[in-house]
């Protein structure tokens, strides 16, 4: 982009060449020389994958991995890309801006094609400027902040939907099909949930409707009640809660407990069954949650599923589904592509059309986000999420 | 109308937790001047031991399980806080206030971390919850437990006003507070009363942590740091020292935060409450009902 940028770049990746020379073992080192011959030498194609695998956050990398190499597996038993197979290489950005910065340029150098993964947005960020810098393609699984795209590079492809998509799904259900005209968004001040009932109450004005109640509070608030004894004067048709699940099954309970109005529903942070528990299941029920499509919700998914469950023997998590179809989507690139060369790849994706995945069809802005979204409402019925009956 | 009565009962009962806990703080500052910052993590140990109790009762457990837990719990923290004082505070008894101030953020610290490792960090759903039944007055809706919460919390307070001053022991605490040396010389034993002190504090607290778990069902290792500075709060605005100051503060705190939360909105209700804080401390330091020369207790 800028020159500072590239300057950045030169400068991260020769330190982190040095870095892996100086502290590597044989075979890391042995994979720094292949740099640039994009894993050629025997004639496969290297892709790199980054995700998670150490950290908080390292089940969801794990299964990011898993899933990714189900996918792999099952294109090179099928032959593969144009006559040649697929070889992964992982890196492990830990959730952490520093090691993923790291991981971003162990692949760089390891002279992969293109990448997938990428699950916190915060670690993803740097990583996609290093692979910018290095004209490399990347699909992006799982992270979803949309200052990802904001960065105007048009080498990164979304195929989580953004706030702003998980914004409008939430309006058009409050509004399209609740029939809401009187909206509450109510968030905790987090970056994230700010960003999302910024989005939605954006999304829910250009529809028309009118947002009656925009409220933030504490992280640590227990009690709601001050503020829905306000809401409840408010008669809103409709009350969205876009921070995580703790807080928000205390909502939910005591907006049941004090009578107010309307549905209420829930953004994808709170999509976790221990906010049934807190919220208790007669409170709960009826809830809607905007959520990104996981597995076991897509009617598509079965096989997925099984298959994951039979080479695993574990059942795929959150991000499973996405990072498979992110997977299978970059395979479809470059076989259109008819090359490894990472322009063709990178155009391939771009010209993207209507790539069926189990949470619909894909298809890329010119910002490398969705065109249509794929979150998904479910709502809380006997005590469980389940997809509305269409 | 309907508006008001409901946003005072919800003041009052997040008011009577205040309370409950800014007790304890303002008796162990009034005997020993320390300001117990450990007091909050012993409301948060309150509800992780109700908690215990309640998941050992197979089903529903009923007024009486209930009764149980709630008593075990008081029990069970009111020793600890005994233990805490013995083991962290009464060696340094003698030492400057500032040393056993940064002792009490340690034991602090060790509680919190101690809960996160027996119990996980994640939030816990209560075994059993109040019942949300209750009635209605217009629109306003009152739940049996608020009223319950209001109530417990009120025998609690007055309980302890008559054990203050009706009692022999009582009255060694008042005596303690006003001159430890010269209670010691009329053969009193200090330490002892100072250590029945931390049990009834830590008893309330815990009190009410088992009572802010079955309200609102979901606890966590970290609950008693806010709360335990909201508390301290009460205490302060009340007139820290003074047992009817740290009820009337915390009841006052509660009424407060929901004023703040209406006309303000709910993200500035922290700050309208340590905003308060501030102004107490510059215009009347020593509180509502606190005087120049306060006998504290």
């Amino acid at each position: 982009m800028n020159k500072n940028w590239k300057k950045a770049g030169v400068a991260l990746s020769i330190a982190s060449m040095l870095t892996l020379t100086a502290c590597s073992n044989g075979s890391a080192g042995s994979s720094g020389s292949t740099a640039g011959s994009g894993g050629n030498k025997s004639g496969d194609i290297l892709i790199g994958v980054q995700s998670p695998t150490t950290g908080s956050t390292a089940k969801m990398g794990q299964d990011m991995n898993n899933a990714i190499q189900l996918a792999t597996d099952e294109i090179n038993a099928n032959g593969g890309i144009n006559g040649k197979k697929i070889k992964l290489t992982f890196a492990d950005d830990a959730s952490d801006p520093q090691t993923a910065t790291a991981a971003a340029n162990k692949l760089v150098s390891e002279g992969v094609v293109a990448v997938v993964g990428g699950y916190a947005s915060g670690a993803t960020l740097p990583a996609s400027g290093v692979y910018h810098n290095a004209g490399l393609p990347m699909v992006v699984t799982a992270a979803n902040s949309a200052k990802i795209p904001a960065q105007g590079y048009n080498d990164i492809f979304l195929i989580n939907g953004t706030t702003v998509h998980q914004g409008e799904v939430a309006a058009d259900y409050m509004v399209d099909k609740l029939h809401g005209k009187r909206i509450a968004i109510i968030d905790d001040n987090s970056a994230y949930a700010k960003d999302l009932a910024d989005q939605t109450k954006k999304a829910v004005e250009s529809k028309g409707a009118k947002v009656v109640d925009f409220e933030a509070v504490n992280p640590d608030e227990k009690d709601f009640t001050t503020l829905l004894t306000k809401l409840k004067g408010l008669k809103p048709d409709a009350t969205y809660w876009t921070a995580y699940y703790a807080q928000g099954g205390l909502l939910i309970k005591q907006f049941k407990q004090l009578g107010v109005p309307g549905a209420i529903g829930v953004g994808d942070g709170a999509n976790d069954p221990t906010l049934i528990d807190i919220a208790g299941k007669q409170a709960a029920e009826g809830t809607f949650v905007t959520t990104p499509p996981t597995a076991e919700f897509l009617p598509d998914a079965k096989k997925f599923i099984n298959d994951y469950k039979a080479k695993f023997h574990q059942d795929p998590g959150p991000y499973s589904a996405l990072s498979y179809d992110g997977m299978r989507l970059l395979a479809d690139a470059i076989k259109r592509a008819g090359s490894t060369d990472k322009n063709a790849i990178i155009k391939a994706l771009q010209d993207t059309n209507n790539f069926k995945t189990f949470a619909g069809d894909v298809s890329f802005k010119k910002d490398g986000t969705l065109k249509k979204s794929n979150f998904i409402v479910l709502l809380v019925k006997n005590g469980k999420f389940t997809l509305p009956q269409q | 109308m309907d508006m008001f009565i409901q946003q005072l009962t919800n003041a009052l009962v997040v008011g009577a937790f205040y309370s409950l806990i800014a007790l304890g703080y303002s008796m162990v500052y009034g005997i020993i001047q320390l300001l117990n910052f450990a007091h909050g993590d012993l409301y948060m140990v309150g509800s992780f031991v109700g908690f215990t109790v309640l998941s050992l009762f197979s089903g529903q457990p009923g007024i009486l399980g209930v009764a149980v837990a709630f008593l075990a719990s008081m029990l069970v923290v009111g020793l600890l806080g005994m233990g805490v004082e013995r083991i962290a505070y009464r060696p340094l008894l003698k030492a400057s206030r500032l040393t056993i101030l940064i002792t009490a953020v340690g034991v602090s610290l060790v509680l919190e971390n101690g809960t996160m490792l027996s119990y996980g960090p994640s939030f816990k759903v209560y075994p059993y919850q109040l019942p949300t039944t209750g009635f209605h007055i217009g629109n306003a809706t009152i739940t049996f437990a608020q009223i319950g919460i209001i109530l417990i919390s009120l025998v609690l307070m007055i309980g302890l006003q008559t054990f203050v001053h009706k009692t022999l022991y009582g009255k060694a605490m008042r005596a303690i507070a006003i001159d430890q040396t010269a209670t010691s010389l009329m053969g009193i034993p200090v330490n002892r009363i100072i250590s029945m002190t931390f049990f009834i504090g830590s008893a309330l607290a815990a009190a009410a942590g088992m009572m802010s778990g079955l309200y609102y069902g979901q606890i966590n290792f970290m609950m008693g740091f806010i709360v335990g500075l909201k508390a301290f709060t009460a205490a302060v605005i009340g007139g820290i020292g003074s047992i009817p100051g740290a009820m009337v503060g915390g009841l006052a705190l509660g009424i407060l935060e929901s004023l703040g939360t209406i006309y303000l909105g709910s993200e500035w209700r922290d700050v309208f409450t340590f905003a308060i804080l501030i102004l107490i401390l510059v215009l009347k330091p020593t509180g509502l009902l606190g005087e120049k020369t306060t006998e504290r207790m």
